[in-house]
């Protein structure tokens, strides 16, 4: 019996042993969560943790090879980082303080964007290639339900208090709204219909679709501004009825609607007349159609202005959002690609990755100046900071 | 024997462990053919343990079959590179900034372990394809009136009908760096009104500043490159200056708006025909555009001194009285090619006043040649609504035009119909009124234009 006690407490003590030993091995990386930018690295298949105050790398998960990661996003909490591996179809939590790989959870195919539920208990992956969002519980880190029935789903948007979310489909020209309490499509919303005149022109309707890739909440969060690249429309959802309640024609072929800061105005980006339409939100009306560029990819706002991101042409074109007219070009490089960029809770600067460059460029609002930040990871295709207000993907 | 249960899940376990393993190699055999230097399955992070059991190995099979049916079996993809290296004066070259070293551009092979879908890879080649080549667009466009005389000097065009056929061929090649060319072949066959309503105007703006018909014209061919930073475009070679100039959205094309010549161009800016020039124009991106642009004027003349179009322009961008955005633009020339020098100014406004509503209005006053002109043009664009189809457009407009002794009324509406995104079918309906001393007359035309692109 003394023996047995011995050997129990000497097992007790090991095992202490190992839990201490674990916690050294586990030092704290970010003991700040809004004090990072994350960057999410497509080929070096990592996910990178840049120090915005230095500006240094501090840290960087890999994930595994050829998992080809899509989008990073931190929860609302900060606990955890997530991302979508889009060639390894399973989903990546990362510790955000320790930054380690807590687990990867098979999800559907070709996982790319992603959102949580504000009280951070579910992370909703997008699986475009599957039709498919898949439900994950940040308390037990297991999929809890797949909801099907979906064309392309891109971008999940939730409503402020939990309730619903909304889905881009941009292989439909509908949104599906989720019940976030049993995880099952409820609704579908269509945005527009496509005109009567289409069925002399099936090459374009038929050969390939662009319907709606995201839902963005007005800043109340009460409407919900859906683009639809095919119709060139911008349908208007108030979420109390989750009915259109305007139909906004844009430019040719809107990618998505972006959201000012301030909540009065609403730009998408029209990729097939290289324009970008400035929506007015408080008339719900169009209040400008600019001159842009091709291939844009994302809009941000900062200190006053827009910021629209060309990919192709390495160009960055400004907007003065209190004029609403342009305010200049910024050359960010030459044989390069931009893709997208996220703005500091300050409204002051941008953090655009550049993938063909492997860079980071941080853009200053007031000034327009850039700053290039080399060897962040292969191939970085999109940055994401805390409780940023232009947290977004492409 | 409640001793054996734990033996047996034991047992199980490892059966388990070794079908995983089994099915890893498995994957990793795949992922090496595949080209992956270091290639191995991504295991499951965190440790879900292998004894998970079945839905674990009903994802490793889920895997591999994704694999064996969606994955290329390539090399690892490879780029090349523009890069900045600095050289030292012992020449040894390296990736960061030294001291005293000099700054130099080369190119490199770098190598990605990215897998790929047949779909992207395929998507990529064919992308790659498109951009190397000289891109072929064609444009054709009938377009039938038909002249009712309304009073006045009575003229053969009465109850005429007109048929014209225009077709252009449009090439454009990269030539280099932000530099391209542009050529554009047209072919007119057939009649328009205006050789027998002989109006101030042309009834028919396909045939504006072209000198031949019934055979093919070179209506353009020019060279163009953007310098510091894409601010400064540089046009040269034949030139159609009033794609640059006198410009205006809602009343400036032929091909989708009116029909009528002084409804899409300034008749003040007296440009006869086409002619090797150069355009420049600063575009900083802000509400102010700066252009200026030279041509020969006179296909006869022997050389350039004596026949020699110079124009110049501002373009402001405002949104006045809360309006959305309207253009303004002021222009003003000076043309030796007459005996006299002649010198105009003009302005082109468009002003939307919502979302559909787009008003415009044109002045010009100066001399053509030798006599004076004096001419105004307004009317009104509708688009992305009040329409049928969501791409239609439709407008109206009047302009009156005083040249010498003679002076004209125009007034022209038109629908136009997009039947598809490469179709589209236009009727029009026009009024002139010639006021030539005696000879006055006034015609009414409804016509049709069928426009085609691709």
């Amino acid at each position: 019996m003394l023996k047995a006690r011995y050997l129990a407490s000497g097992l007790v003590a090991l095992a202490c042993g190992l839990l201490a030993g674990s916690s050294i091995a586990q030092d704290v990386k970010i003991p700040d969560p809004t004090k990072v930018v994350m960057i999410v690295d497509r080929d070096s298949n990592d996910i990178a943790f840049m120090d915005i105050a230095s500006q240094k790398i501090v840290g960087r998960v890999f994930l595994g090879k050829n998992v080809n990661p899509h989008m990073v996003m931190m929860s609302p909490d900060g606990r955890y980082v997530v991302t979508g591996g889009t060639r390894a179809n399973k989903a990546y939590i990362i510790d955000t303080r320790t930054l380690t790989l807590v687990k990867s959870i098979p999800v559907g195919i070709a996982p790319e964007h992603l959102s949580f539920s504000p009280d951070s208990k579910f992370y909703y992956q997008g699986n475009p290639e599957g039709d498919s969002v898949t439900v994950i519980d940040m308390t037990s880190l297991k999929v809890i339900k797949t909801i099907n029935g979906l064309a392309e789903p891109l971008n999940v948007t939730f409503t402020p208090d939990g309730s619903k979310a909304y889905i881009g489909n941009y292989g439909a020209h509908w949104v599906g709204v989720v019940d976030v309490a049993r995880h099952e499509l409820l609704k579908k919303i269509p945005i527009g219909a496509a005109p009567g005149i289409a069925k002399l022109d099936p090459q374009r309707y038929l050969g390939e679709i662009k319907g709606v890739s995201n839902a963005s909440p007005s800043k109340d969060g009460r409407y919900l501004y859906a683009a639809d690249g095919d119709l060139g429309v911008v349908g208007v959802i108030d979420t109390r009825d989750d009915k259109v309640i305007k139909v906004i024609r844009v430019g040719k072929d809107p990618w998505r609607a972006y959201m000012s800061h301030d909540g009065n105005y609403a730009i998408t980006v029209n990729n097939g007349d290289e324009t970008i339409s400035i929506i007015d939100t408080r008339k719900n009306e169009v209040a400008a159609t600019l001159p842009a560029g091709p291939d844009m990819t994302g809009v941000n706002f900062a200190a006053g202005k827009a910021f629209v991101i060309s990919s192709t042409t390495g160009f960055v074109f400004v907007y003065d959002m209190k004029t609403l007219k342009p305010a200049g070009r910024i050359k960010i490089g030459t044989n390069i690609r931009l893709e997208t960029a996220t703005t500091d809770t300050a409204d002051q600067k941008m953090y655009l990755a550049a993938s063909t460059d492997h860079s980071i460029y941080v853009i200053t609002g007031a000034t327009n100046g850039v700053q290039k930040i080399a060897n962040v990871g292969l191939y970085p295709w999109g940055t994401h900071i805390m409780d940023s207000k232009d947290n977004y993907c492409h | 024997m409640p001793g054996m249960r734990p033996a047996s899940a034991t047992d199980d376990r490892q059966v388990l462990v070794d079908r995983i393993d089994m099915l890893e190699r498995r994957l990793a055999d795949i992922e090496a053919k595949l080209g992956s230097p270091q290639a191995q399955v991504a295991t499951t992070a965190g440790g879900e343990s292998a004894a998970a059991g079945s839905p674990q190995l009903a994802e490793l099979d889920r895997r591999l079959s994704d694999l064996e049916t969606n994955a290329v079996l390539s090399e690892p993809k490879t780029t090349v590179k523009r890069i900045e290296v600095w050289t030292d004066k012992n020449g040894n070259q390296s990736d960061e900034p030294i001291p005293g070293a000099v700054k130099s551009v080369t190119y490199q092979r770098e190598t990605t372990a990215r897998r790929q879908a047949i779909s992207e890879v395929i998507n990529e080649a064919l992308e790659d394809a498109e951009s190397k080549r000289v891109h072929i667009g064609v444009s054709s466009t009938l377009t039938l009136q038909n002249a009712r005389q309304l009073s006045g000097f009575r003229t053969p065009a009465n109850g005429h009908s007109y048929a014209l056929a225009s077709a252009d061929l449009l090439f454009t090649a990269g030539l280099a760096q932000n530099t391209i060319f542009f050529a554009d072949v047209v072919g007119l066959s057939g009649n328009p009104p205006d050789n027998e309503i002989n109006g101030l105007t042309l009834l028919n703006s396909y045939t504006a500043r072209l000198s031949r018909q019934n055979e093919l014209n070179l209506r353009e061919a020019w060279i163009r490159t953007e310098i510091f930073n894409q601010t400064l475009g540089i046009t040269a070679g034949r030139l159609d200056l009033t794609n640059f100039f006198d410009r205006n959205a809602a009343a400036n094309d032929e091909q989708t708006q009116f029909l009528s010549d002084a409804l899409v161009n300034n008749p003040a800016l007296g440009l006869a025909s086409n002619g090797a020039g150069v355009a420049v124009v600063y575009e900083p991106y802000s509400s102010f555009t700066f252009k200026i642009g030279a041509q020969q004027s006179n296909p006869l003349a022997t050389n350039l001194s004596e026949s020699t179009f110079v124009l110049a322009e501002v373009d402001y961008l405002m949104r006045p009285f809360g309006l959305p955005e309207g253009n303004y633009r002021i222009w003003a020339r000076t043309d030796n090619s007459a005996r006299k020098r002649s010198n105009a100014f003009g302005v082109s406004i468009d002003q939307k006043l919502n979302p559909i509503v787009t008003a415009f209005a044109r002045y010009g006053s100066g001399r053509v040649g030798l006599d004076n002109i004096q001419f105004y043009s307004a009317g009104l664009s509708f688009q992305n609504g009040w329409v049928f189809n969501p791409e239609d457009n439709w407008g109206i407009g009047y302009s009156r035009t005083k040249f010498a002794n003679r002076d004209e009324d125009l007034a022209e509406i038109f629908y136009n119909l997009h039947l598809t995104e490469r179709l589209r079918v236009s009727p029009h309906l026009q009024y002139v009124h010639e006021n030539d001393g005696p000879a006055t007359r006034a015609f009414i035309l409804p016509g049709l234009r069928l426009q085609a692109s691709f």
